[in-house]
């Protein structure tokens, strides 16, 4: 695939994994992004995750075809696209590495070599050239990791950007980019908004046609506009959309009852609400709603004098990464002794300008008139 | 006085400074060049607080 006339896509899809990181279901799989940049001297731009190394050198071996490469230029060095950084090296003798100088102990640590003859240690502001195409390196520590560097080409306005902008779902599955970008994002990424910030400050004195990302598609015009805008908006913590998640952790389904309550009370008033049952959800797709809407509503059943494992998980989840600037209502239920939302709103401290909503609403097992009424109250306070 | 890195938590502590960069013990924050970087994550002066 063509990026543009000199640079050539080589990354792989990969449909055989469950959990991305271990942590994050990838249904649609995800694609291990590589490109190459050809010219008189001929860069590529990151390697593969440990399965997909013969694939990558084939296509590789296509697109060269008959050259050899003078760089492997790694950006990042997660394991999905450091793994297989030790076949094209011992495939292409000649060739070296070019990184940050915090990437090479990592890469010494990961796999026993840091290729101390064969590197070249690149910093903000430095610049190879590959002939016509000149790269310069742009700094990017902890997005979202520290070694992270993007690459700019000035030749063909192209931004490498690592895992930055990078979404789940292979390459053959089509969708539209936000959705899994934006749970990528807030699930791999979220906590790092002002280091986000700093990239997209330097990011915005380029001209830029195309941003190649580690996953997912390569962007370009309104595609590219879009997910500027997203990012700069995301990384500021600043609401996406109006709307309000409810976020329910049940016991005997009470509390998901009050839940479901307070969600009609707020669509009939004409607000858009998104229930997440924490207990069963993909926990990262109820972290970017609560980071997507302005409004979030915790509802959770007391559970040995705490709060139900789900919402403290959730909860967790949220403050680890940075989540500030929303409004909040919480939900409690308790047979004999509510603590949820004591709780809850001890877990909430950390987080920076929440505004907590009166009334808290305590159901006492069941909803009754008291609760239902408090419920109201609650939907009223939230518009 | 100390001086934390919000993203990792690595200390700048004035009294001990970093010799390993250079810099020597008692040297103030503020009088630190203004590309220092946090040794651990690579941040800038910018996201360390009083610790």
């Amino acid at each position: 695939m063509h990026v543009t006339n000199d640079i050539r896509y080589i990354g792989v899809d990969d449909h055989q994994i469950d959990l991305f990181e271990g942590l994050y279901p990838v249904p649609d799989g995800i694609s291990y992004n590589s490109y190459v940049i050809l010219d008189e001297k001929i860069a590529v731009m990151d390697a593969v995750d440990t399965h997909f190394g013969a694939a990558w050198l084939d296509s590789l071996r296509a697109v060269l075809d008959g050259r050899t490469p003078d760089y492997l230029i790694v950006h990042h060095m997660e394991p999905d696209h450091s793994a297989s950084i030790a076949l094209f090296m011992d495939a292409y003798p000649e060739a070296v590495i070019v990184a940050s100088a915090k990437a090479f102990p990592m890469m010494k640590a990961f796999f026993g070599n840091e290729y101390a003859e064969r590197r070249m240690i690149v910093k903000e502001g430095d610049v190879l050239s590959l002939g016509r195409h000149r790269l310069s390196f742009i700094a990017a520590p902890m997005v979202h990791w520290p070694e992270v560097i993007m690459t700019y080409d000035q030749l063909d306005q192209v931004l490498f950007s690592a895992d930055g902008f990078g979404k789940f779902g292979a390459l053959d599955t089509e969708d539209e980019w936000a959705c899994e970008a934006r749970r990528y994002y807030f699930g791999i990424v979220g906590k790092y908004g002002a280091q986000v910030q700093s990239v997209l400050k330097k990011t915005s004195a380029l001209e830029l046609r195309a941003i190649c990302p580690l996953h997912g598609p390569v962007l370009k015009e309104e595609q590219l506009t879009e997910a500027l805008r997203l990012y700069d908006l995301w990384s500021s913590y600043q609401p996406e959309s109006k709307g309000v998640l409810i976020a329910h952790a049940s016991v005997y389904g009470n509390t998901r009852a009050a839940a479901e309550e307070l969600a009609r009370l707020l669509e009939e008033k004409g607000e858009k609400v998104v229930l997440q049952d924490l207990n069963r959800c993909d926990i990262a797709e109820a972290v970017e709603d609560a980071f997507r809407y302005d409004r979030v509503v915790l509802a959770a059943a007391t559970y040995n004098a705490d709060v139900f494992p789900p919402m403290r998980q959730f909860i967790t989840w949220l403050t680890e990464r940075g989540y500030r600037n929303r409004t909040i209502g919480l939900i409690e239920n308790g047979s004999w002794a509510p603590m949820a939302a004591k709780v809850m709103n001890g877990l909430l401290q950390s987080c920076k300008d929440i505004t907590l909503l009166e009334p808290v609403v305590t159901v006492r097992s069941a909803l009754n008139d008291e609760s239902r009424q408090a419920l109201a109250a609650l939907a009223e306070a939230l518009l | 006085m100390k001086y934390v890195c919000e993203v990792c938590g690595w200390v700048y502590d004035e009294e001990q400074g970093y010799p390993e960069a250079g810099i020597a013990p008692g040297t103030k924050f503020e009088d630190l060049p203004e590309d220092f970087e946090c040794p651990l994550c690579g941040v800038g002066k910018d996201q360390f607080s009083e610790e």
